[in-house]
C-alpha cells in the first residue's frame, strides 16, 4: 500500500509537470496561431473572402480559344497537347517560377478561387510578388477558360497531386522529388528557398498545415507562400501523401509496439510471481 | 563442467568472493521502499542508451550536410528496424533524467547524503553532470532546428565569462558560430569521452555505495553486522523486486517509445538547422528548463542571470555541508521542518520546469524570478533548519 501511495505521488508530480511542459506550453506558444485559425475559420474551402465565382456557364470550346491566346504564350496543358512554351530553365530564369502545366489543375483547385486567381492573381493568392500579371479578363472569357479546364482534369492523388499542386516550388527529396525550379532562381522570387516537404508533417502537424495551405498569410505574416486554393478533397488526399511519406513505419510501429507491451507485461507477471516466492518468508 | 569452471575462474579472479561482497552478501536494510530501486533503473536506461546508442551509432553521419539526412532519411526510414533504436535512445536519453530526478529526489527526501554518504552524493552529482553534458552534446546530433538554436544559445553563454569569455565560446565552437566543427567536437565528446567518464564514476559511486550502505526510509545508522541480522542480500531477495520494479518500468518506456514519444522528438527538431532562421521559441529539453528559466529570469539581468544558473546547477552538491543535523534528524519523515523545504522545493522544481518552457514575459517572468529565489531559498534554509534541529537533539526533546 505505502509503495502504491510512493506511485501515485510520483504520478503525480511527473503528471503535472508534462502537462505544464507539453498541453499548457504548446498552447500558450501556439495562441496565435489558434487564434488565427479561429478568426478566418480555417480550413476555409469556399474562400469567402473572395466571394462566388459569378454565375456563368462556360463553354469549354470558347475556353480553349481564349486559352490559347491568353495563356498558352506561360502555360502548358499537355493533357490537350498544348506543350509548354519553354523549357523549365529559361521559364525560370523569366518568371521566377516555372509557370504550372494546367491540365488537371481544376480538380484540385476550388472553383471560385480559380475564378479570382485568374481576375487577380495577387489578391486571391494574397502574395504580391506573384509573377502572373491581372489579364483583365471579363467574366464570360475567365468562366469559359475554367470549363475547358474543366473538361482536362482528371482527379491525381499522392505523389502525382503533390508534383503539381506544390511541386514547383517544393520538393520532397527522400521521395526523390525535386522543385521544378532551381533553388536560385526561387530564392531571388520568393527571398528564400522553400522547405522541402519530406517530414514537414513531423515537423508541423496535420492541424497546423492544413489551415497554412489554406491561408498562409492568416498563419505567417508576410510568407511567400501563396494561397493555392486547394480544394478539401485535395486537401486531405495531400495530408495522407505528407503523412504516409513522413512516417512510414506508422503500421509496422503500432504492431511492434503492442507486441513489446504486450511482452513486458508477460514479464510484470513473472517478475512479481518471483518476487512474491522469495519474499514469502520475510517480514 | 560448470563447476569445473567456475573453480578454475575462482583461483585466478576470486569471482566467488567477488560474487559475496557485490551480491550475496552486500545486506539491505528491510526498511526501504520501490525508491530504492531507482539506482539499478539508472543503470538500466544506461544500458540501453549505450546498446541503442551503438546501433543509431552505425548509420549516423557526423557531419553538417549529412547529419539530418543521416538521421531522418537512413535510421528513420531506410534500415530496418532503424526506427526503434533513434525512439530508443531519443525517449531513453529524455526518462534517464526523469528516473535520475527521481534518484535524487529520494536521495534528499531521506537524507541518503548526510555523513557517512557524502562521497556517494558527490560522486552522484558529478554523474548527473556529465549525463546532463552527454543529453546536450547529443542534442546536437540530429542537427535539426532546436538542435543547432540550443546549442548556439547555450555556447552564448560562456562569452559573458571576463576576460576569456569571447575567445573560448570560439574556441568550444571551432568557430564563429555554430557549424561542422561544433557538431563534430560533440560528436566526439558524445561517443566517447563523456559515455567512459559516466562508467568511470558510476564504478566509485557503487564502490562507495558497498562501504557505507544503502540508507533506509527512517535513516536509522545501522552497521554491517546490524544489517546482515536485520536486514535482506542484495541477491536474491532484493534483486527480485527490483526485476520486478524494472519490468513495471520498462512496460512505461516502451508505451512512450512507441506510442507517445513527441516529447523527446520535439516536432521543430525535424526541420534541418539554418543559421539564418531563428526559431519563435527557443528551449532546451525538459530536464532542463529549471535551470534554463533561472538564467533567464534571475533578477532579469543577463549577468546575474548566468551567474544564477551557474549557481543553481552547482549548489545541490554541496548539500551535505549545508545540511549538518545529526542522527535522528537524517530522513525527511522524522524532520518536521524540513519535509515542509522538500515539499516546497519539488513544487518549485516543477514550477520552474514548467515556466521554463513558457515565453519569459509578463507574468510568467515574475513567477519564475520568484520560482529561481525560491530555489536558492530551500539550500540556504538548510543551515537554519539544522541549527533548529541540532538544539532540539541536544535538549533531548526529539520524538
Amino acid at each position: 500500500m505505502k509503495e502504491l501511495k510512493i506511485l501515485l505521488v510520483i504520478v503525480v508530480i511527473v503528471g503535472i509537470t508534462y502537462w505544464g511542459i507539453e498541453p499548457l506550453a504548446h498552447s500558450i506558444m501556439h495562441k496565435h496561431i489558434e487564434e488565427a485559425i479561429e478568426k478566418y475559420n480555417l480550413p476555409d474551402y469556399k474562400f469567402s473572402d473572395l466571394g462566388p465565382a459569378p454565375a456563368i456557364s462556360g463553354d469549354a470550346a470558347q475556353g480553349k480559344k481564349n486559352f490559347q491566346m491568353f495563356c498558352a504564350s506561360c502555360h502548358g496543358l499537355k493533357a490537350d497537347g498544348i506543350p509548354a512554351p519553354m523549357d523549365p530553365k529559361t521559364a525560370a530564369a523569366s518568371f521566377g517560377v516555372v509557370p504550372p502545366d494546367l491540365s488537371n489543375v481544376a480538380s484540385f483547385t476550388a472553383e471560385n478561387f480559380l475564378y479570382h486567381f485568374i481576375k487577380d492573381p495577387a489578391r486571391a493568392s494574397e502574395f504580391k510578388k506573384i509573377s502572373m500579371p491581372a489579364m483583365g479578363l471579363d467574366d464570360k472569357q475567365i468562366m469559359d477558360i475554367i470549363a475547358y479546364l474543366k473538361s482536362t482534369a482528371k482527379k491525381i492523388h499522392g505523389a502525382e497531386l503533390f508534383k503539381e499542386a506544390c511541386g514547383r516550388c517544393h520538393g520532397a527529396k527522400y521521395q526523390k522529388i525535386y522543385a521544378d525550379t532551381p533553388a536560385d532562381a526561387l530564392k531571388k522570387y520568393l527571398g528564400k528557398v522553400p522547405p522541402d516537404l519530406s517530414i514537414i508533417m513531423k515537423a508541423k502537424g496535420e492541424h497546423y498545415l492544413v489551415a497554412f495551405i489554406n491561408k498562409p498569410q492568416a498563419l505567417l505574416p508576410g510568407t511567400s507562400m501563396p494561397r493555392v486554393g486547394l480544394n478539401e478533397e485535395a486537401t486531405e488526399d495531400l495530408m495522407k501523401y505528407l503523412d504516409e511519406i513522413s512516417d512510414p513505419h506508422k503500421e509496422q510501429r503500432k504492431k511492434v509496439g503492442l507486441i513489446v507491451l504486450a511482452y513486458m507485461l508477460v514479464m510484470i507477471g513473472l517478475t512479481y510471481a518471483w518476487k512474491k516466492k522469495i519474499w514469502r518468508n520475510i517480514h | 563442467m560448470g563447476n569445473k569452471l567456475i573453480k578454475w575462474l575462482d583461483e585466478r579472479l576470486a569471482i566467488t568472493t567477488l560474487w559475496r561482497v557485490l551480491m550475496a552478501e552486500y545486506y539491505l536494510p528491510k526498511n526501504i521502499n520501490w525508491l530504492w530501486s531507482s539506482g539499478v533503473l539508472t543503470i538500466l536506461v544506461f544500458v540501453i542508451l549505450v546498446v541503442s546508442g551503438i546501433f543509431v551509432l552505425m548509420y549516423y553521419k557526423p557531419d553538417a550536410k549529412l547529419a539530418f539526412d543521416s538521421v531522418n532519411k537512413t535510421i528513420m526510414m531506410d534500415v530496418s528496424f532503424g526506427w526503434v533504436f533513434r525512439h530508443v535512445h531519443a525517449v531513453g536519453a529524455s526518462i534517464m533524467f526523469l528516473v535520475l530526478f527521481i534518484h535524487m529526489g529520494r536521495g534528499i527526501y531521506y537524507g541518503s547524503y548526510k555523513a557517512p554518504r557524502e562521497i556517494l552524493w558527490v560522486t552522484g552529482f558529478i554523474l548527473f553532470v556529465l549525463m546532463s553534458a552527454t543529453a546536450f552534446t547529443g542534442y546536437l546530433l540530429p542537427w535539426g532546428q532546436m538542435s543547432y538554436w540550443a546549442a548556439q544559445t547555450i555556447t552564448t553563454l560562456f562569452s559573458k565569462i571576463p576576460v576569456i569569455g569571447p575567445d573560448l565560446v570560439i574556441w568550444i565552437r571551432g568557430n564563429y558560430i555554430v557549424e561542422d566543427a561544433t557538431l563534430t567536437r560533440f560528436f566526439a565528446l558524445h561517443v566517447t569521452l563523456l559515455p567512459a567518464l559516466i562508467v568511470v564514476f558510476t564504478v566509485i559511486h557503487l564502490y562507495a555505495l558497498r562501504i557505507v550502505g544503502s540508507n533506509n526510509e527512517d535513516g536509522i545508522p545501522m552497521t554491517k553486522e546490524e544489517k546482515k541480522e536485520k536486514g535482506i542480500p542484495f541477491w536474491p531477495v532484493f534483486i527480485s523486486k527490483e526485476f520486478f520494479v524494472m519490468s513495471v518500468f520498462l512496460f512505461f518506456f516502451f508505451y512512450l517509445v512507441f506510442f507517445n514519444y513527441k516529447f523527446a522528438m520535439d516536432p521543430i527538431n525535424f526541420e534541418p538547422a539554418n543559421y539564418l532562421q531563428t526559431p519563435p521559441h527557443i528551449y532546451p529539453e525538459w530536464y532542463f528548463l529549471s535551470f534554463y528559466e533561472v538564467l533567464r529570469g534571475f533578477f532579469f539581468s543577463e549577468t546575474l542571470g548566468l551567474i544564477g544558473f551557474v549557481l543553481s546547477m552547482v549548489i545541490p552538491l554541496f548539500l551535505p555541508w549545508l545540511d549538518t543535523s545529526p542522527y535522528p534528524f537524517i530522513s525527511a519523515k522524522h524532520r518536521p521542518l524540513f519535509r515542509i523545504a522538500f515539499w516546497v522545493f519539488v513544487a518549485d522544481f516543477v514550477a520552474l520546469t514548467i515556466l521554463g518552457k513558457l515565453p519569459p514575459t509578463g507574468l510568467f517572468a515574475w513567477l519564475g524570478f520568484i520560482a529561481s529565489l525560491v530555489y536558492f531559498g530551500f539550500f540556504l534554509a538548510l543551515p537554519i533548519i539544522s541549527k533548529i534541529e541540532k538544539k532540539q537533539a541536544a535538549s533531548g526533546g526529539v520524538r
